[in-house]
Parts: structure tokens; sequence; C-alpha cells
């Protein structure tokens, strides 16, 4: 949080309507993402109760468990839903695209599209991955047999979780997260996580403001929660009942008719929001980076499929080695989307300005054909004078870049309380003379910023086998025993 | 329980309602907002804010799921049932149990009569007879007291004490699921929280017998079930930091005369009065937190909102506005109409550089910046 | 939604499965409505014409069928509401056959302890037909109790309380049998654990008599999985005469302090009580002087 963003809080407040915290689409949004609503049975940790499922908004199908302690029904719905997302993966990842080798001569390929997974908020992520953990290392034979597709789905939701951790990863998103990322409402934190009052400040339904919106979402009865957990008034008046009834009628198809469409009125209305919520971030122009970003995920992607039949289901618990990597990774990634956001959008800029780590203003005096002679050549090195009203925080010989351009690189050379003087470096072509269009003019409006893309390098890990005694040494390879293919689900 | 005049004056302000119970979760709440007046006044006085929020038209919801009830329940009696053989065994191979000690005595009922005196009678004298002797190992729902600003209130604790080498721990049989090791931060928190509540319970009583309060162990057992299956294992959870918490805010709420005292002598949360007068009048300190554990948060939001009051926020926007803590204070500062003090002076440049900032931003980016021109407007 | 367009032709007369359907709608948040503001009352009456409603529902659309819930087998089960039970058992026995005190008589012969119904429910269920059904062992002790008071030793025997060794008074959950001495029917502090073991042997020797059922195994896992020793095969799989040892083993240790404990209050409840208070525990009044008198003497 910022001064920046409080104070698009407090205007919404004060206006009754969300206000922009971007002024571009910050992620990847798939043509038909396969949208999620689940809900499970309270108390329990991996109980499903019932998901709402779909690419198309008018078609969704309705999957429930009519006793969710029943053990066999959890394995048939699990194996209903790997059904429906296993056949979505298998038809949404697009052809196969040859990449050029890599150095060592290896064959890359990357699928052109990815499918892209929707889900209304974290709950439903952590969700997922109970549902993953509890799933993926069941066996297809012997006493505690589960339809072969069962495992398969767990080693895809644990990757798809395990994905969502991944800071500017598309490839599952919660919808509440998305649209927090794009919009500030006159409510806090907590209450923008019940998605029904999140969208009602962004897009109230007619003839109601942000708050009307948001107080009836925060009806249970009118606006059921978007899961997993449900409203314990339903679960002790609605659900309840009905489901003693299917116990009580021998399992009567009726008696689980009526178990089903309880679910699915809770479900109904929580479906209708991810999709409108998915209209109004469609209407956003995506972000310039954006694409490159869906394209790790499709590295990602690609990586996993192709490799899925010779793995192992995913470990219960990294080795230090593979944790140490992907905190790296992910810190990684999250320095590169913070300063990939930046440029791609004058509104993210703009907390960067206010922080003294960018300025922006108007060139007030421009020497373009400056030259370095103090060595052995002379070196293009124009001057430029920022007229700033920023509270510029950079010293002297900081690098920066220009936010319209990156390629334009410049050096700190003093800064007073009006104005930053900077020395050109580098994005000015190859001659003693700027290539014409490079320096911006007296007058032009210009932004800098000490942000540089992708300025967090990569580090280096020991490989598996030299694990550092520190860390326990090298782990034993994985290999799930048959105490984890007969873990209880009870 | 003594009669002072703070005693007094806290019976009054309950009016002719008798004073609710406290339990280790509403104790444990105690220490969750201890800057704000209206709630330390309304606890200290015992007052039934589940009844008053409810009256005012704001009822809090708190409501608990039966299937979440249920579980717990079958967990409970699953770890205990057998004489705790599952407890027994638990305690055993995690931490060397031996097998002689196995005396389990239930203090839930005496002779078939659940009144509190009689039972709290019992919890001590066979407490008495464990600390004396360092016999007994395991006390099954033991009912303690403690003095909430002069007002004993008892413990229902469904807790087991138990004795280990002449030490008492509590275990605390929850149902969350611990997997791979790991259970939900929250949960753990809150159990944490509320075992602290326990252990302090039974450390005045320990205290009272004439033992060192340190025979009970600042160490409590969690029992939960294993990954997805209702095998229970164990978890010690050291609750020192939720026990000093809970001792500097119970302290404090002795302390709540002083503030009884700044209020109209006539001033009563009785609910047939004049009772939203009455609440209003104690200053409330809202947050967004004050909605997962205070039955007035909704009252309160609701009155926070009306006012305009940044706090309806969250922290860290009232933070961020470095105690500017009205709405329109701060955007008047924010778009220069309101010269600010000199001790808002940066905070009100800060405001001012943000809005120019998101103007610009805006504008470049081909927005209008008017009220009327953000969000999406209304979709039919 | 699969709302039907147009009332089914053959509802009764009524109202059309829409209407019906609208005003379930309306019921089930009137009666949130009603929990949420506290409001039980209304809440109940609103709560009786949601079940009218759905079951007009179910015959309208879905026409006649097998027995509503509310006429299902089980003629004495709580409200559907008040609990969620388990999935009926296909297995279960036909009802009537043998009452109810008679099965748990069964049992606590085998047992040959004081035991709570959940144990006392299983060993039936493994080693003899059929089951007992668990609503009606909440209300036996009552109903043994009254029997008793009416006409005292009308029947050969009495299904009683245990009794808490130092305040004579019933203990909660456990079952007894009359016929046992009074020192069996005694709980003392360590009686849970040797009562355990000391089923688990009975239990064991009588599984060993048979053949090794999954059920059989199942129940004598539930012992030694808690027994030191007891469980040396692997997961799951138990073999009695193990168990046996075991659970002697470990009885072995407890038992001699446990019989002097419930001996010495066996001497009490015969000097203090009188026939009904040593079958059933000791009234309130009993108790109060009990707790004054003997303090500190129960162990």
């Amino acid at each position: 949080m910022s001064v920046l963003t409080s104070l698009a809080q407090l205007e919404a407040a004060a206006a009754g309507i969300a206000q922009p915290l971007a002024t571009v689409r910050h992620c990847h949004l798939a043509d038909h993402p396969l949208v999620m609503v689940p809900l499970k049975l309270a108390g329990e940790a991996a109980a499903p109760l019932a998901v709402m499922i779909g690419s198309d908004p008018a078609a969704p199908a309705l999957l429930a468990v009519p006793q969710p302690r029943n053990r066999d029904l959890r394995f048939a719905f699990a194996a209903e839903l790997a059904q429906v997302v296993l056949k979505h993966i298998e038809t949404h990842h697009g052809a196969v695209e040859d990449l050029p080798p890599a150095k060592d001569g290896t064959e890359r390929i990357r699928y052109t599209d990815a499918p892209q997974l929707l889900v209304p908020n974290r709950g439903g992520v952590g969700f997922l991955r109970m549902l993953g953990r509890s799933t993926r290392f069941r066996r297809t034979d012997g006493p505690y047999a589960v339809e072969p597709s069962v495992p398969v789905l767990g080693r895809w939701l644990t990757w798809y979780t395990d994905r969502h951790d991944h800071p500017g990863s598309a490839l599952l998103m919660t919808m509440t997260e998305a649209l927090r990322l794009h919009w500030a409402t006159g409510q806090s934190s907590l209450e923008d996580g019940n998605l029904a009052a999140l969208l009602g400040w962004i897009a109230p339904p007619g003839g109601m403001d942000g708050p009307a919106a948001a107080a009836r979402a925060e009806d249970p009865v009118l606006s059921p929660p978007a899961g997993p957990v449900t409203d314990p008034g339903f679960d002790n008046e609605v659900l309840a009942p009905a489901i003693a009834a299917f116990d009580a009628s021998g399992r009567d198809p009726r008696a689980e008719e009526r178990v089903r469409r309880v679910l699915e009125g809770q479900l109904a209305p929580t479906w209708e929001l991810m999709w409108r919520a998915v209209e109004v971030l469609r209407a956003l122009p995506e972000g310039a980076s954006v694409p490159a970003r869906w394209e790790r995920d499709r590295d990602s992607f690609t990586y996993f499929h192709q490799t899925f039949g010779e793995a192992y289901p995913q470990a219960r618990r990294d080795s230090p080695v593979r944790a140490a990597k992907r905190l790296h990774d992910m810190e990684r990634a999250q320095d590169a989307y913070d300063a990939q956001r930046a440029f791609d959008d004058p509104l993210v800029m703009a907390e960067h300005r206010l922080n003294g780590l960018a300025f922006g203003g108007t060139v007030t005096e421009c020497d373009p054909t400056r030259l370095d002679e103090s060595g052995k050549r002379p070196k293009l090195r124009p001057h430029l004078r920022v007229g700033t009203e920023d509270p510029v925080r950079l010293d002297p010989g900081t690098e920066v870049c220009s936010a319209a351009r990156p390629g334009l690189k410049g050096r700190v050379v003093s800064v007073d309380g009006a104005s930053v003087l900077l020395e050109l470096t580098g994005g000015l072509g190859r001659k003693l003379t700027p290539e014409p269009g490079s320096v911006p003019g007296v007058g032009a409006r210009v932004v800098f910023t000490s942000l540089i893309p992708g300025s967090f390098g990569p580090s280096r890990f020991p490989d598996k086998e030299n694990t550092p005694w520190t860390h326990g040494g090298p782990p034993a390879d994985y290999e799930p025993t048959d105490e984890d293919a007969a873990e209880d689900w009870s | 329980m003594t009669d002072t005049a703070p005693a007094l004056d806290l019976d009054r302000l309950r009016g002719a309602t008798p004073p609710r119970n406290h339990d280790a979760r509403t104790i444990a709440a105690l220490t969750a907002n201890p800057g704000c007046a209206r709630r330390g006044v309304m606890d200290a006085a015992g007052v039934d804010k589940d009844a008053v929020s409810r009256t005012l038209g704001f009822p809090a919801p708190f409501g608990q799921s039966q299937f979440a009830i249920t579980r717990g329940n079958v967990f409970e009696a699953q770890v205990k049932a057998d004489g705790c053989a599952e407890l027994l065994t638990l305690l055993r191979d995690r931490l060397g149990l031996a097998v002689p000690e196995v005396s389990y005595d239930d203090l839930e009922v005496v002779a078939g009569n659940e009144g509190r005196e009689l039972r709290h009678a019992r919890t001590r004298r066979l407490l008495r007879r464990a600390l004396d002797s360092g016999e007994g190992t395991l006390y099954d729902h033991p009912l303690l007291r403690l003095e909430i600003a002069g007002q004993v209130a008892y413990l229902e604790p469904d807790v087991i004490a138990f004795q280990i080498e002449g030490r008492f721990h509590i275990v605390e049989i929850k149902s969350f699921a611990v997997i791979d090791g790991q259970a939900e931060p929250s949960q753990v928190a809150a159990a944490a929280r509320q075992a602290a509540v326990y252990v302090l319970a039974l450390r005045r009583l320990v205290a009272e017998l004439g033992h060192p309060a340190e025979r009970v162990s600042h160490e409590v057992i969690l029992v939960c079930p294993e990954n997805f299956s209702n095998r229970p294992t164990v978890t010690p959870v050291d609750v020192r930091p939720q026990l000093a918490v809970l001792e500097r805010q119970l302290a404090r709420l002795t302390r709540v005369d002083r503030i009884v005292a700044e209020l109209p002598e006539d001033l009563s949360f009785d609910l047939a009065g004049a009772l939203d007068e009455a609440v209003r009048a104690v200053e409330a300190r809202y947050a967004p937190e004050c909605m997962s554990s205070c039955e007035m948060a909704f009252f309160c939001r609701d009155e926070a909102r009306a006012c305009g009051a940044t706090g309806a926020l969250g922290r860290s926007v009232r933070d961020d506005l470095g105690g500017v803590d009205s709405i329109g204070t701060a955007l008047a500062l924010a778009d220069g109409t309101l010269e600010p003090a000199a001790d808002l002076a940066e905070t009100a440049a800060q405001l001012r550089t943000a809005a120019r900032l998101r103007a610009e931003a805006l504008q470049s980016a081909g927005q209008g910046t008017a009220p009327d021109g953000a969000g999406l407007g209304s979709v039919a | 939604m699969s709302t039907p367009d147009a009332p089914s032709p053959d509802a009764p007369g009524a109202a059309s499965p829409d209407v019906l359907e609208a005003r379930i709608t309306e019921l089930r948040a009137a009666v949130r409505r009603a929990m949420a503001a506290g409001d039980r009352q209304a809440a109940r009456v609103h709560r009786a014409e949601l079940r009218a409603a759905e079951q007009a529902w179910d015959d309208a659309v879905l026409g006649d069928g097998p027995a509503a819930p509310d006429t299902a087998p089980d003629a004495d089960h709580d409200e559907p509401s008040a609990s969620v039970r388990a999935p009926n058992r296909p297995s279960a026995a036909p009802r009537g056959l043998v009452p109810v005190r008679e099965q748990v008589h069964q049992a606590l012969t085998l047992i040959g302890a004081p035991a709570a119904p959940k144990l006392i429910g299983s060993v039936y269920a493994t080693f003899f037909p059929g089951q007992i059904p668990g609503t009606r062992l909440t209300s036996l002790r009552r109903d043994e109790e009254r029997s008793f008071r009416t006409a005292p030793y009308a029947r050969p025997y009495y299904l009683g309380a245990a009794l808490t060794a130092d305040l004579l008074a019933p203990a909660r959950g456990l079952l007894t049998v009359s016929t046992w001495p009074l020192e069996r029917r005694i709980v003392g502090p360590l009686s849970a654990r040797t009562d355990f073991l000391a089923a688990a042997v009975r239990v064991a020797e009588h599984a060993a008599r048979r053949e090794q059922a999954p059920d059989v195994q199942r129940l004598l896992w539930r012992f030694a999985a808690n027994i030191p020793g007891a469980a040396a095969g692997a997961v799951g799989t138990v073999e009695p005469r193990a168990l046996i040892e075991a659970a002697q083993a470990e009885l072995d240790v407890h038992e001699e302090t446990d019989r002097r404990q419930r001996r010495r209050a066996a001497g009490r409840a015969r000097a203090q009580l009188d026939d009904a208070g040593r079958l059933f525990g000791a009234r309130l009044r009993a108790m109060r002087s009990a707790a004054s008198t003997t303090d500190g003497d129960h162990r």
C-alpha cells in the first residue's frame, strides 16, 4: 500500500464508486478461461461439496457430492472433476511451435497457448491445493484403487496452485486479486475479499452505487459467499436437512437432486459474478509486457505437460535446494513483474515517482551533441535538464532510463529543488551525433526512473547432490510410498 | 470479588441484563483491539454485546456451521474414547509419558450436577492433591476461574490438564487438520490465544494452592487430525507471547474505571433504554480487524463510515495518512482547498503530490478524473 | 436451472412448481433471517412451512416415490436438521427380534467391564447379528432406573451406570450390568485404562475362537493401535494372542492399585447407598456428604 493507493481509496469512498489503480490490464486473460467456483464442507480440510465449472458462461457444469463425508462419493466427485479439468487442459494448449535450439543443442518447443484457470478468491486456490494434495498420491490399483484420472488431476491442481505463487503468472488467477490490482474501492481489503462486494464497487448493478451494492453483497441470504466456505446459516437451515434427507432416503435420486439444487443456488450467483468480472477486466487494454509474461507461463506449462509421463507426483515437501531456488525465482519474478507494470502503466509509475525513484516533467535545457572527451576516445553524452515538481530521491551517479523508451539510458548528474540534470549514456545510436528523435527536445514531457527491467540477475544453486550439510545434505530421491497412496481421506 | 465503587459502576452500566459469562474465546478476544474504549468498558461490565448489537440492528454474524461443530465433537470424542486411549498413545510416543501414568479424572459433571461452584471446588480439590503428591495424569474439563475487571469469570475449557514430571500442560483438542506438518496459521493462532487464557487461569489456581505458577507449562499441546485422516497428531505450541499480551490486557481492563469515571452518571447499556445513545457515548476505535473478533463491529463500522473515518478503510490507510482520520479532511488537503496545520504539513504535501501524479497519469492514459467518470458506471 | 416452464399436468391441483419454488426460496430466506436475528420461535414456524412446501414440490415435480425422509424407517430419530447422519448401512438386520437391552447385555457380558455406548455398539456389530440402534442407547439407562424403582428386582438383570470411586455418582457415558460385583461397576482414576485393557483381552480371546473377518480385525486394531507392543505385525493386522499378551502386560502395571481403589470405594458404597443407589449412582444429597467426608480418600 502507499499514499497513492490510499488516496484512490479515499476518492472511491467519497465518490461511491471504485477508482482506477491501473490504466491497462496487467494480466493475461484467455479467450476461454476455465472458471471454477468450488465449495467445501465446513470444518473439513478438503471435503469437496460442489463446484460450478466451465468455459462457457451460458453452460456451467455442476458437480456435487450429496454426502460429503462419504469417501467413495468424494472420489467419484474427484473423477468427474478430473474429466472436466483434464479435457479442458488437453483442448486449450494450442499447437506446438518449434523454437531455436538451446545453447547446448537441446530441442525447444512451446505450446502456442495454455489453459487458464480462474477462481473467485485465495480460499479457492487453497482448496484446490488441498484437493491436489489429497488426490495426487492415490493408487489406481490395489485395495484403495481410484479412477486413473484422479491422481492425474491431483498433480495438475498441485502444479497450478504452485504456479499461482509465482508473481505475474496468469495460469491460475483469483478474481478478487485480479480486480484489486486494477481498482481501489471505498472499503477495506477485508471487505474487498468478498467478490460480490468488490465487484459491486467496480461495476454496481443498475440503480445502485458502490456502498449499496456492497451492503447487498454482505447479506448471505441475498448474495451467497463465493466459497469455498459456505454460509453457516445455509449449512444449518438448507444444506444439512437436504443431506440428511438424502441419507434417510437410502440415496434416492430425488433427494440427491434436491442437494444439487440447493448447492446450485449457492453457486450460480458467484458464477455470474465471475463472468461479469471477466468482462470488466477484458474492457481494459492489455499491458505491453503481458504477452511476455504469458510466454513464460506457456514455457512452464509446456515443460510440465511434456514431462508429465516421466515424473513422479510432486513431493510433500520441497528439498532444501529446490526450496531455495524456488524462493529466489519468486523474488526475481516479483522484481521483474513490479518493474514491468511500472513501464506499462503511468499510474503504476506514479507510485515510483511519489517514492522518489522516478521523476517526470518537462525538458527545460538540452545539449544533444555534448561529447565527453575525458577518455581516449570522445563519447556522445548529451545533457538534459528536466524541470520537475516530483520529490526526487536519486543520488548523483544513479543510472536511470526513460519510462516511455527504456532503451534510452542516462545517469543523474545533479538534483536541485526543481530540476534534475541528466547525462544520457545509451539508446542514442552508434555515432557521435544522436539518431534523430532519440534525445527529447526542450518542452518535451518525459519520465525517467531508476527501475531497470530485469535488473535482478539469476543466481547459481548447488545441484541436489551437493546440498550443503547445513541444509541436511543431499536428500534421498523422492519416491511416493505405499503409505502416501493409502492415506485416509476421511 | 470486591465491592468497590468501580464494580458497582460497571453493574450499573449493564442495566437490568445479567452479566455475560466469559469463555476463553471472549477473553482472548479482549486482546484484539486494546485501544478501543467502547469495547473495554462493555467487556469489563460484562455487557452482552451480542444482544446489544442485535438490538441496535447490527447483529454479529458469528454463526457456526453444524458441520464444523459435528466434526469437532466427533474428533474430540474419538481422541478421548476408551479412557483417552488415542491420547495416551500420542503422549507416550511423543512426550515420553511413562506407562504407569494413565490416571484420568473427569471433572465435567459432579454427581450429575453441572453447577459451577461445585465443579470448581472439585477441580481445586483434585488439582491440590495432584500438585501435592505429583500423582495424577489427565484431568478432563477442569472448571477454572479468572478475574476480569473485578468480576470472576468461570472458564469452561474444553481441554485436558495434563501432568507429566510434576508439570501441568494444557491439552487442547482441535479438529483443524495438520497437513504435512503445517496447519492454517490463523487457526493455530486462535487456538494459541485461547490456550493462553487457560494457562493463565490454571497458573492463578496453582498459585492460590501455594505452588509456583511455573508448574503450569507455557507449552500447550495441540491435538489435531493429521493430513486428511482422523488420526490425531500432537503439536507443542509455545504460548508465552500470547500470555504476555493477555496479562497486559487484563491489567489494563482493571483500569477502565478511569474511563468509566468520565462517562455520564446515568449511562446504561440496558437493552430497554436509549441504547444507541449510550453506546455512542463511549468512543470506539474501529478497524476492519474488529470484524473477526467483536460483536459490535458492524455497528462501529457503520458509525465510522457515516462520519467518514479513514480507519474504516484499514489500518494501512490510516497509517499512510499520517494520522488524518477524516476522509473529507484528507481529500481537502490533497486538492489544496484546506491549509494544513504545521504538524500535518508533510502529510499534506505528500497527498498533494499524490493527487497531482494520479491526475497526470490518468490524463496521459486518456481517462477522465472526475468521480463520475471513474469505475465503469452502471452495468445493467 | 431445470425449472419446469409449465406446471406439470399431474400436479395435485394446488400450487404450480414455479410458485412452490418461489415459496421455498422465500421460506428458506425467512428461516435464515429469523435465526440470524435470534428469533427461534419464528424460525421454527417458518421451518415447518418450509418442510411442507418442499414436500409439495417433491410431489408436484417428482411424483410419488419412496417414503419421504420424515417417514423414514427409524421412527424415533432426531429431526433431520438436527444432525448429519451417517449413510444407512444396507446390512442393518431386521429390528425387534432382540430387545435393545438384551443386545447391550450380550455385548457388555462379552466385554466384561464398564463400557461406553460406542464400544458396546462396535462389539455387538462385530460379533452378533445386526446392530444396536444408537439412538436407543441414550435413553436406556433412564428406562432401566425407572423400571427398577417401580418394581425392584423384577428383572433378572438391569443395565446400570458405572459409579465414580470418589463420589459414588454415576460416571458419564459408562454402562454396566447389575449382576456384576460392585467392585467391577465402580471406576477409579485408573479404571478407564484397566477396563480398556481388560476389554481388549476379553475381545481378543473371543476373536481368537473365530474366523479373522475384516470387521473383527478392525475392532482388534482399535485396541492394538493404542496398547504398546500389541501391533507388531503389518499396519492394520492384529494377531489376537499378541494383543492379549500386550494388554495383559500393561494391565499388570495398573491392576493392583486400581483394584485396591475400587474395593475401598465399594466398601463405602455398601455402607452409604441403598440398592437403587448402588445400581444407578448416588443422588446429589448423598454426594454432598460423600464429598465432605471422603476428601482425599479415593487414591
